[in-house]
């Protein structure tokens, strides 16, 4: 069916009938004798040619036209997941008018240029973007489909046979035009002026002549690269990042071409910036697609940066948008639905969530500026956005703060690793409404308890959002008001504390008797109240250390008896300290606390005439 | 085993409360006022004790006499109120679990009011048990500061405080709590529904009857029962043939079972106009559903 070549070829370069996939083609020679500058078609005996090949290749597409452009969300649905709808983009208008095309669908469709490309029923079709007519089918004999690239007048298309690959070339007629086979796992190819430009082994990208099934010239990356995309007019190779297809990619090997990733920082989940073009993608979505991250390119010329200086994660419902340089969160959508699918667009994001509804984001703000439906649920969604730009939303979002609130109070399990992210961030906030959302939470009796950790841990570095502190610190458990959780008193003490707030102390004083605090926050509070009580808590101070100091369960409590005695012999440096003296005394006294009063009379010995009580907050 | 225990504290408390107070000499101290008038409208209570052993015990720092001390206060019941203070004072120092536990009970067994402030203060105590045992002899010890840690307590976050903390207000006549009553009503503090039962007003006592349906029978039979039961002079016979129209209303097996309860109970020669609604509700009734 295929041959090797004489000149150590190992690409089985087929351009003969295949029986297996019932295509007729005319027969032909691989590239693999003549001019020995060239590689041999997916060789791994080829030495770098120090970007010589890709140059000659790239001066020769520079001025090439770009061939079809694509601006389409495109969806699966059906209860059979039989049905693909498509949906035209206008940057001028909303959504042109939908088409759908029904067929069985094995693998999810891929838009490349001006075709959408399917596979199902043992076939792989071809259809018009713009209309979803079709165009061509072929037979696969049921290879998966990996990716597609499309000049506008030829089709690459790459099938998966297991070990190896399959590309197949196919004219607008439906005529084969070439078919190439080799054992390498090739990726998502594009296409340029009859000239497949083909990611393989993670680690090339050859450039193949349609017509002639020569290997016109090699690249080597430094990134690992499975894919090659068209974007809005230039030509990108990647998996992790972008690297542009253009008079430096002769310099790819040393590292010297134009590359633009999204910089590392802690995101939700594993998002993955794109599913690696060797892999088959089910036409259904599954949970990689709900937790993705989306960035384009900025221009094909010039310097290469990310489009709005912005890139894009969603998770199930959130979208979070990145500022692109040093990864700081923008901005927060929380989404009605998850969001199973999308793009990154000129100004902003496009997604589509499970609903069949499509949103487009405003890169800057996150404001919606642009919705539309498919006008049922889909199953899956590709977006492929060439020119449309995204509108700017309408202005008067929210801060970051109050974004961040509301992703934070849905109690869906799901989101509880986005939530997690979020509440860090929101953790290091000035604004002061941070505060306030983080006590909301850690004061939510159904709110999830790791988010509730989390909260309280971020409350007590905080250092503004005193008023929202005392607030909360105003609240008690209260079974007949419904009031089934208690305020966040351990970490709002600890804050206080921080920011010597004697505004804190009666109210901090007043959980010290409060039997639904929990046993860490009445160690905090009285914690707290050894530097901010004044003599107006020391009733209350007293009480409490008379009934624990011989009570207390647990260390929590006894080292809350302990601080209590601080605040006494600071206090009330006669009575309290007689108090002191005498509980440090008692064996009936829990042991941690009499081993810290014991202490503490030590570090603070008697003064003769030292019975000045401390009528402000400890320094 | 158990048994003879209950014997042998019971007849270490005849001892001590019959104990001759002839023979015994006078308290260490009179009865406060409070304590003195609550004997005085009690015919039946006991002379009181000499209490200095049990006061000397209770100050002497050793946690062995004050146990001991406290078996005998307890004991003494009443009668060693006087005690009640020094109690009250060992609370406010402040003492172990245990006695903690056993001085709180002790303080309920001598029913003096002195012993209220204290008790309100473990009303609070982070330990459900000791809250518990604090709200019970509150109950016992009565006054302002107990209605008012009880009321308090309506709120606990544990179920048995606000049970007991319910039952208490009733048996303290605290009518004003009557309002929070019915909030822990609501919030299935089913306890509340026999003191709303003791205390409500004749509007109040409609305002419980109108739960009916709504609120377990058996919650509301607890209550509704205590207000058939309260004199004519309290609740008039109008407010009580409507509320045994409403059970009637509800036709059912239980309340029919509940109104042959009432009608074996209800005293001769009490109301007969209420009388007749009972007994006509309980023909009317007999094939509830």
């Amino acid at each position: 069916m295929s041959f090797v070549g004489t000149h150590r070829c190992l690409a089985r370069v087929a351009i003969a009938a295949s029986a297996a996939l019932s295509l007729s083609l005319a027969l032909g020679t691989a590239s693999c004798a003549g001019d020995s500058s060239r590689p041999s078609t997916f060789s791994t005996n080829w030495l770098d040619d120090q970007g010589k090949s890709i140059a000659e290749v790239q001066a020769r597409l520079k001025n090439a036209p770009p061939g079809g452009n694509a601006d389409l969300v495109l969806a699966v649905a059906g209860a059979k997941n039989d049905k693909l709808i498509g949906m035209p983009l206008s940057s001028s208008s909303a959504a042109g008018s939908n088409w759908t095309f029904q067929h069985p669908l094995d693998a999810r469709p891929i838009i490349a240029g001006g075709v959408v490309v399917g596979s199902g029923n043992g076939e792989v079709f071809a259809l018009d973007t713009a209309t979803g007519k079709r165009l061509w089918a072929r037979p696969t004999g049921g290879l998966a489909l990996l990716g597609a690239g499309d000049d506008g007048t030829i089709t690459a298309v790459t099938l998966s046979r297991g070990t190896g690959s399959t590309i197949l070339v196919v004219g607008r007629d439906g005529s084969v035009k070439r078919q190439i086979e080799t054992d390498k796992a090739v990726g998502d190819p594009a296409v340029v002026a009859g000239v497949l430009l083909v990611p393989w082994q993670n680690q090339y990208v050859s450039a193949i002549d349609a017509a002639t099934g020569d290997e016109l010239g090699r690249v080597t990356l430094r990134d690992k690269v499975s894919r090659a995309d068209k974007i809005g007019g230039a030509v990108y190779f990647g998996e992790v990042a972008y690297v542009r297809f253009d008079d430096k990619i002769r310099m790819a090997s040393q590292g010297g071409a134009n590359r633009i990733g999204i910089p590392p920082r802690e995101l939700p989940g594993t998002p993955r910036l794109f599913v690696p073009g060797t892999e088959k993608l089910p036409a259904v979505a599954n949970a990689r697609d709900r937790d993705r991250l989306f960035a384009r390119p900025s221009s094909p010329e010039g310097p290469l940066g990310i489009d709005s200086n912005r890139f894009y994660a969603t998770y199930f419902r959130l979208v979070l948008g990145f500022e692109a340089t040093r990864g700081q969160l923008g901005w927060v959508h929380t989404h009605a639905s998850d969001v199973i699918g999308g793009d990154a667009v000129q100004g902003g994001v496009l997604l589509c969530d499970e609903e069949g509804k499509v949103v487009v984001l405003d890169g800057r703000t996150g404001q919606v500026s642009f919705q539309s439906s498919f006008g049922e649920p889909i199953k899956s969604c590709v977006a492929h956005a060439d020119t449309y730009k995204a509108l700017p939303g309408p202005g008067g979002a929210g801060s970051l703060a109050q974004q961040i609130a509301e992703a934070v109070s849905s109690r869906e399990a799901s989101l509880a690793t986005g939530q997690r992210l979020l509440l860090r961030e929101l953790g290091t906030l000035e604004d002061e409404s941070a505060t306030k959302t983080l006590i909301e939470i850690a004061s939510d009796s159904r709110a999830a308890p790791i988010l509730v950790t989390d909260a309280r841990a971020a409350i007590a570095t905080r250092r503004n959002g005193t008023s929202y502190m005392l607030t909360a610190l105003g609240k008690h458990y209260d079974f007949l008001r419904d009031v089934l959780a208690s305020p966040p008193v351990g970490p709002i003490a600890d804050a206080l504390a921080a920011m010597k707030e004697p505004k804190g102390a009666p109210l901090l004083a007043s959980h010290l008797l409060d039997p639904a605090d929990n046993d860490d926050d009445v160690r905090r509070a009285a914690a707290a109240l050894a530097t901010l009580a004044t003599k107006d808590e020391l009733p209350t101070v007293r009480h409490f250390f008379t009934m624990y100091r011989g009570t207390a369960e647990n260390d929590d409590v006894g080292q809350a008896v302990a601080s209590a005695g601080e605040a006494l012999l600071r206090l009330d440096p006669k009575d309290g300290r007689a108090l002191v003296e005498q509980a440090a005394k008692d064996p009936t006294t829990v042991a941690i606390a009499r081993t810290r009063l014991e202490a503490l009379l030590t570090a603070a010995p008697d003064k003769p005439g030292g019975d000045k009580p401390a009528d402000k907050p400890a320094k | 085993m158990r048994f003879f225990s209950c014997i042998a504290i019971a007849a270490l408390a005849t001892t001590l409360a019959s104990g001759s107070a002839s023979a015994q000499k006078p308290t260490d101290k009179p009865a406060d006022k409070k304590d003195r008038k609550t004997a005085g409208a009690n015919a039946g209570a006991p002379p009181p004790i000499d209490v200095k052993p049990i006061v000397a015990k209770l100050k002497s720092g050793d946690e062995g006499q004050i146990k001991d001390a406290l078996d005998e206060a307890r004991l003494a019941g009443p009668a060693g109120a006087a005690a009640a203070p020094t109690l009250a004072e060992l609370l406010t120092r402040g003492a172990s679990l245990p006695l903690t536990q056993a001085a709180i009970e002790t303080l309920g067994d001598l029913e003096s009011e002195t012993g209220s402030a204290a008790l309100a203060q473990y009303a609070v105590h982070r330990n459900a048990k000791v809250r518990r045992a604090a709200v019970k002899s509150l109950t016992r010890t009565k006054g302002a500061a107990a209605t008012a840690a009880m009321k308090h307590a309506l709120s606990d976050s544990d179920a048995v405080v606000r049970g007991t903390a319910a039952s208490g207000l009733g048996a303290l006549k605290a009518k004003d709590a009557v309002p929070d009553l019915f909030v822990a009503l609501d919030h299935r503090v089913n306890e509340a529904a026999a003191s709303i039962g003791q205390l409500c007003s004749v509007e109040q006592c409609e305002q419980l009857a109108a739960k009916l349906g709504r609120v377990p029978l058996d919650v509301m039979t607890s209550g509704l029962d205590q207000v058939l039961f309260r004199p004519a002079a309290d609740i008039n016979d109008d407010a009580k043939v409507k509320i045994i129209g409403r059970i009637r209303e509800q036709g059912t097996l239980e309340g029919n079972k509940f109104l042959k309860d009432v009608q074996k109970r209800w005293p001769a020669g009490s109301s007969p106009r209420v009388r007749q609604a009972i007994d006509q509700a309980v023909m009317a009734t007999a094939g509830g559903k």
